[in-house]
Order: C-alpha cells, then structure tokens, then sequence
C-alpha cells in the first residue's frame, strides 16, 4: 500500500430517505495519520454521511473506499473488520459494566469457551496506558466515570479492535476545556500511528487545534472539501450558513436592576459545598468551571430537583424550600436543564403539551382549554423564532436549537422571574448559537435574571455580565464579563492536582478499592 | 402534500433545521400513531361484527346479543380505565383481578346492611388496596410489576380468609343484583356505568391537568419533575383509581352473579392489560388513549361472544386472544429507517 493511498475515499455519495435527500453527492476522503474536520449546520447530513461510512446506512448510490478498495456498504460488522470505529455523540455505553467488560462487549475474550477475564483485564490496562489514562481500573464501573472517562472508556473499546479509520462524533461536547486538552493528546497519538480521523464538532476553535483539514457540509452537499485547518472561523460559518452571520455575541446586558435571586450558603455533598452569590434582574450571570466542579449541581440544589442540606435561596426576597421543584417554579424560577432530551422535553409529545407542561392548570376551567392553550404556546414558540412555530409538531424532530427554544418558550409562558441554563448551546451549530445567545440577553433586557452554566468559556467571556468561577463545589471567583478572558478562567477553574482529570470517583488505583468494588 | 417550512419571526439566520427526520418528512405523518392504533381497531370490530352477522346470521347481529356483548365487557372494561392510567405512567397493576374478589367479599360481609354499605365496603376496600400498592410503588420505591405482585397474593388471600374460602350468596339484596340485572331508560345499569366511567376517564385523560400530569410522569419522569409535575403524588394516585375502579368492577361482577366468591376475578388483570395494550397505551409509559382502551375491551368482547357462539371451546379463545395481544403490538412496534 502507498503511503498516499487515502484511508477513506468517498465518492459521489446519496442517501435518499422518502421525501428528502439526506446526502447529495458527498465527495470526501482522509488520508493516514490526519484529522480531517467535518462541520456544517444541523441537519446537513454529518450524521448521515458517518453512519453510511460506518456501515449502519446503506447509501443509495456512489462509492465507499478503505485504503485503496471498495467495501460492502450498509454491513456494521464489515466496517468493523475494516478498521472503522465510531465514537457517537450520545454515550453508548452500558453503564452497569466494568470498564473492562465494556471494552470487551461484543468481542469478549475467551477461553474453553469461557471468559478469559484475566486477559481481558490485562488488555484494557494496556489499551489505557496507550492511551495515558492508566489511573481508571479495569473494574471500575462505567457509572462511577466521569463523562471524560467515559469517553476515554469509548475510544479504548475502539482501540480493542483494529483501527484504521477513527470516527468521533461531537466527542467535546460534554467535555470541559481541560479534558478536551486530554482527548486531543489521545488523538495525536493514534494519528502519529498511521490512523486517519473523522472529527466533527461545532466548536471552530477545536478544528485550529487539531485538524489537518477541513470540510464543510450544507443540505446534504460538500460545498468546500479539504481546505487547511487554518480556515477562518467566519470563512467556514460563512461556508456552512452561505452568507455572513452578523456578529456572534449580542450587547452585553448590564444588570442594573434588583436582587431577583439571592443564594446563601447552599450545600449539597459531595459536589457543592458552599455556594452563595446574587443575580441582579436584567443580567446574565455565568457559572465557569471544569466537569465536575458542580455547576449543574448548584444549579439542580437552588432549583430543588435535588434536595440542599443546608442553604436558603431566595426568589424576589421570598424564600424558596428545598427539594420542590413545584415550589420552585411558583417562586418564579425556571430550569433549563443539561440535557434537554432526558431532562427537559417529552419527545413524544407535541410541542404545545411540551410549552405548557409546567402551567397547564392555567388553562383549565372545569377542563382544559385546548384552543387557549395552543394559542399561548405557539405565541411563546413564535416569540422565538422557533422553527416550526406549529405547535402539533413532535418535539423529537425539532433540532437541539429548536428544542431549546421549547423549553425556553415554557418559562416565558410562566414568566418567570429567573432563568437557571444549563449548557443552554450544547450540540447546537455556530448559527444557532448566536441566536440563543441573543434571546437570552432579550430575556435579561426583559427584566429576567438569567444564570448560564456553560463549559465553553469563550462564550462565557462572550456575552455575560458577570462570570463566577466554581471549583471542586466551589465559588472560587467572580470576573467582570466585559473584562474575562478564557485563559483567566481556567486558572481559577484548574484544581491543584490534575489526577481527577482522568477519572471521575476519587478511585485509588490502589487494589483494596478494586476489591471492595467487586464485591460490592 | 408538503407545506412550506414556516419562517423564523425573529433571530438572526434560518439555516435548514432537523435532525434526524428532515423538514417535511414529519408533516407528512397524517395520523399520529395512536390515531392510526383507533381507526385499525375500529376497522377490527367492524370485521368482526361483519363475520359474526354472517356466520351466525340469527343470534349474533340481535339487540339481545348487543347487550349481552356490552354487559360482559363492563367489568374488564372499568378495570381496563384504570389499568389504562396505571399504564400511562410507566406503571402495571397485576392485582386487580384478585382485588375484585377482595372487594367483593368486603361487600358480601356487610350486605345484611344493605345494598350501599355494600357498594362503599366494596369500593372503600378496593381503594384501600389500591392505596397500599400507591404507597408502596411512589413512597416506598417498590417496583410496580413486584408491588402488586404481591398484592395480587395479598388480597387473593384476604378474599379467602374473609369469606372462609366460600362463597357469599346476594340474592337476598334486591339493590345489589340491580347492578347485574337492572336498567337505566331500556339499558342495563353495567353498561351505563361502564360508559360513564369510560368518558369520565377520557375527560380525566385529556382535558384536565391531573391527566396531562399521568401521562408525563410516564412519558419522562425526570422532565416531569423538572416542570413540576408532583411525580411521587400522581403515581401514588393511579394505583388508589385502579383500586377504586377495581371495586366498582367488583359491584358490577356480584350483582350480576348474585354472588360474591373468593376465587372471582382471577386473570381479569390480563384482560385488562391486553385491553390497553392493543388499544395503543404503551407499556413503556407515556402514551395513553382511552378510546383504543374501550376499543380494545369490545374487540375481546365480541371476539369471545362470537367464538363461545360458535361452540370454540375457551382454550380456543385463549389463543385467539393471545394472537390478538401479540399482533397489535407487532403493529405497535416504533418504525424504523
């Protein structure tokens, strides 16, 4: 094989679902040892494009080659024998397995037809230290990882296998800045071994730092292919939106108004231990910090969906008690929570039930109101701009930004007087997110305090007020939004040691541990 | 035919939006899949009306059998609405049937009282049971399938114990056999009291916020409770309805056999579930419908009318209703690409 025979080569590549045309001839390859970037807009076919590569989708025509040669597509498992491996946006992990026995799952090692455990153990501290993270345990359970072990745990399973071709979807996603570091480190070394990358995200900066190449993928077409990593960022928005964005963060809201949330002493062992801090109405309030720092945490104790051990928080100078999310909501709080699908919508659902979830009885006299109720929920949808506004349509289909926007839409309906975001952009492309950013300083212009959580500090520095910066369950600091910069934000989110980095439960390598965790 | 993608009223840019089912392909689904489970169920029970007037031309397609049709259905069919709601919350009553006996024989202990201490014995215990399961589901954390698992156990044994393994005549009671036999304007009291039951359940269903509450706790807990949806509290409240109505169905059962027994009821849970189930409320939580739950009682109904007249023995009917449960679901099954 020559050295320059490309790892992938996609020619000309269609997939047709009924009614649309998902690809419309997708000209790609990646050649050994690079990291070629794949951005473009929500629904422009990345999914799609990965899944026929990958073998889960028969394409309907055009051409599929690995290192010089065409395979049989639409067949998982000979995509696996090739040497494709694929790391999904959504963990896909079991997560009552051990490390060890995930790596493993469908390829177990075996001996007189038994489990080879032994060995299999021994191979997965192996693949662990190729990877530089031997402190997770082969027998630690996938649920006790943080979701950057996890993620590690992933691309080892990957590893288990022979690799020619690594696909990551969106793999920074629910990583924070240091741990994204970590995985980049994980990548170059798989790619100075001779392994071509597939690597799709929506963050621009990402592509800088690790790329080789870049293409960008709209409605389903390339329409820019192998250009260099060092493409500008707003050349590639440019690309993916096919005309220019205005600019990315709105005005930064200055929070002049009256104290509308106030904390005091929240505690909530293990992951906050003392958090007390205001929101001013009118402002954005951002919480900074790595995984694991308990922002999502802080967030889920002030709001009561997880009780607070000690700790007041107030609403409009009322007190709020802990662990009732009702309460909560009454008081005039609104949660957004990390992960909109699990935590936030009923997918099911259409998108007015979805709006008024949380305020139903309002339209119920003696019985509900169906056309009041509509007619509410989709004046909400339309101040959004949601796309569709149509109220009958099943949240399921609407993209993250959309779905965002319906949870949004559900606190607007409410009006209520603060609003906890949690990862409010997560999963959504570099357009939308300017105009979540913009509705949400709408929302502080409106009188509205408003409190983001995010792991992207850049966009933390962006448009916030005010930015705290929490710590080990901590607030270790707060900065002036207008005057932040990421770098300063991540000295004060960095914890001392770096070890945590690796694993998520404080878990000694040490073999007392690993017992307990067997037996138990 | 695809209508135009609304435009954004506000923000900065439109850019083609949609994972997963592209623009278009969604607006394209006319009825949503509960929609489509009714009218195939409706179509079910004109097939079967259709075969039963054409096999037995003379005794099925009569008013008689009609009723004869419906009065069996009312018992299966009021524990079928709270089965329904049980359901929709992710959840499962496995006791009812044996909950029908218990009740039963609460009410046979006090008939001598008279036909309304009956009737509250009856439903008082029925909703007594439901309430121990409600509590030991919601505040216990007991997982639903085993909780009343166990009460299925429990008040089989009850039912036993207090009627000292026989059965308690009620022929005495004019006002309870007016549950079995009498008649409100021309029809029979079970029905209408299935029927009211069954839109009181629709309007509880999907009109109320009570309802909207059931089936979000079913359908996400977690968003559920995010939103606010008192969680623990609605749980806790379906296992007290299915109770409730499980007592109710008691009523209707002893007042037409005159009699309340011990080992009454047994299986009736199974019915009920398979009602549910083929009408399109999925197991999984989340989705409930009370019209295919009602549709689902009639096509058991009619199917063991027609078959009984027919002179298929019952371990015919009990295949004939498996094939049915297992051919619903099939279609049930989410599609995909």
């Amino acid at each position: 094989m020559a050295p320059t025979t490309p790892v992938l080569e996609v020619r000309g590549l269609v997939k047709e679902y009924p009614g649309v045309r998902a690809l419309a001839g997708v000209d790609f390859e990646v050649r050994p040892g690079e990291v070629h970037c794949l951005v473009g807009p929500n629904g422009a076919g990345k999914s799609t494009l990965i899944k026929c590569v990958s073998g889960a989708v028969e394409p309907t025509a055009g051409e599929i080659r690995m290192d010089g040669q065409p395979v049989t597509t639409g067949d998982p498992s000979r995509a696996l024998e090739r040497g494709v491996a694929t790391i999904y946006q959504e963990r896909d992990l079991v997560e009552d397995l051990t490390v060890a026995q995930s790596i493993f799952l469908g390829h177990e090692r075996r001996r007189w037809g038994l489990l080879d455990r032994g060995r299999m153990r021994r191979e997965t501290v192996e693949i662990l230290r190729r990877l530089n993270h031997e402190a997770i345990s082969p027998r630690t359970y996938v649920r006790d990882l943080r979701p950057a072990g996890q993620q590690v745990v992933s691309i080892a399973r990957a590893l288990s296998r022979h690799v020619r071709l690594l696909i990551m979807d969106e793999p920074s996603a629910i990583l924070d800045d240091s741990e994204i570091e970590t995985m980049f480190g994980v990548v170059r070394r798989l790619t100075a071994e001779g392994v071509g990358v597939i690597y799709i995200s929506h963050r621009l900066d990402e592509i800088r730092r690790l790329g080789d190449r870049v293409t960008v993928l709209t409605d389903g077409r390339t329409v820019a292919s192998g250009l260099p990593a060092t493409t500008s960022a707003d050349q590639l928005v440019e690309l993916m939106v096919g005309r220019k964005v205005g600019q990315l963060y709105p005005e930064r809201r200055r929070g002049n108004g009256t104290v509308v949330l106030e904390v005091r002493g929240v505690r909530r062992l293990p992951d906050v231990k003392h958090a007390s801090f205001e929101v001013r109405s009118g402002e954005v309030l951002g919480i900074g910090g790595l995984v694991g720092a308990g922002r999502s945490e802080l967030l889920r104790a002030i709001y009561g969906v997880d009780d607070r051990e000690v700790g007041e928080v107030m609403v409009d100078g009322r007190r709020v008690p802990p662990g009732r999310p009702d309460r909560s909501i009454a008081a005039g709080l609104g949660l957004a929570p990390e992960d909109r699908k699990s935590q936030a919508l009923l997918l099911d659902w259409n998108l007015i039930k979805n709006v008024t979830l949380a305020d139903v009885g309002r339209f119920q006299r003696g019985l509900i109101r169906t056309r009041a109720e509509r007619g509410a929920a989709e004046e909400q949808l339309r101040a959004l701009g949601t796309v569709p506004a149509d109220g009958s349509r099943i949240a399921r289909e609407l993209s993250g930004g959309n779905q965002q926007k319906v949870v949004l839409a559900r606190w607007l309906l409410h009006q209520c007087r603060v609003l906890l975001l949690d990862e409010p952009t997560r999963g959504v492309d570099v357009a939308t997110k300017a105009q979540l950013y913009r509705l949400i300083a709408d929302l502080a212009g409106r009188g509205l305090g408003v409190v983001v959580v995010s792991s992207e500090l850049e966009e933390l520095c962006g448009f916030c007020t005010r930015i705290l910066v929490m710590r080990e369950g901590e607030l270790v600091a707060e900065v002036d939004g207008a005057a932040a910069t990421e770098l300063e934000l991540l000295r004060h989110a960095m914890p001392d040691t770096q070890e945590m980095l690796a694993s998520g439960v404080p878990v000694p390598a040490g073999v007392a541990a690993d017992e307990a965790q067997e037996e138990a | 035919m695809p209508m135009t993608p609304a435009e954004p009223v506000s923000g900065v840019t439109a850019i083609p939006d949609g994972e997963g089912p592209p623009p278009g392909v969604g607006r394209l689904a006319l009825p949503s899949r509960i929609k489509l489970q009714e009218y195939t169920l409706v179509v079910v029970v004109l097939a079967l009306v259709v075969i039963g007037a054409i096999l037995e031309p003379d005794t099925f397609p009569t008013a008689d059998n009609l009723r004869a049709i419906l009065t069996q259905a009312s018992v299966v069919g009021v524990l079928a609405i709270g089965m329904t709601f049980v359901i929709a919350t992710a959840g499962i009553d496995l006791s009812v049937g044996s909950v029908v006996a218990a009740a039963g024989i609460a009410g046979g202990l006090v008939v001598d009282s008279g036909a309304v201490a009956f009737v509250a014995a009856a439903i008082g215990f029925g909703l007594g049971l439901g309430l121990v399961n409600g509590t030991a589901i919601a505040y216990g954390k007991v997982v639903p399938f085993v909780a009343t698992l166990a009460m299925l156990a429990i008040a089989r044994g009850l039912a036993l114990l207090m009627s000292d393994k026989s059965p308690i005549s009620l022929l005495s009671s004019d006002g309870v056999r007016w549950f079995g036999t009498g008649e409100i304007v021309g029809v029979p009291v079970s029905i209408v009291i299935f029927a009211a039951i069954a839109i009181a359940g629709w309007i509880l269903l999907n009109r109320t916020r009570y309802g909207r509450h059931v089936v979000a706790a079913g359908g996400n807990r977690e968003a559920a409770r995010i939103a606010g949806v008192p969680v623990r509290r609605v749980v806790f409240s379906v296992y007290c309805l299915s109770g409730l109505l499980a007592g109710l169905a008691a009523v209707l059962l002893s007042g037409r056999l005159a009699s309340a027994s011990p080992v009454a009821g047994e299986l009736l849970e199974l019915d009920a579930i398979g009602a549910a189930v083929i009408g399109g409320t999925s197991l999984a939580g989340g989705r409930a419908t009370i019209v295919g739950t009602f549709l689902g009682v009639m096509v058991f109904a009619i199917m063991f009318n027609l078959l009984t007249q027919l002179d298929l023995a019952t371990e015919w009917q009990q295949i004939v209703k498996g094939a049915i449960i297992l051919g619903a679901v099939l279609i049930q099954r989410p599609e995909r690409i």
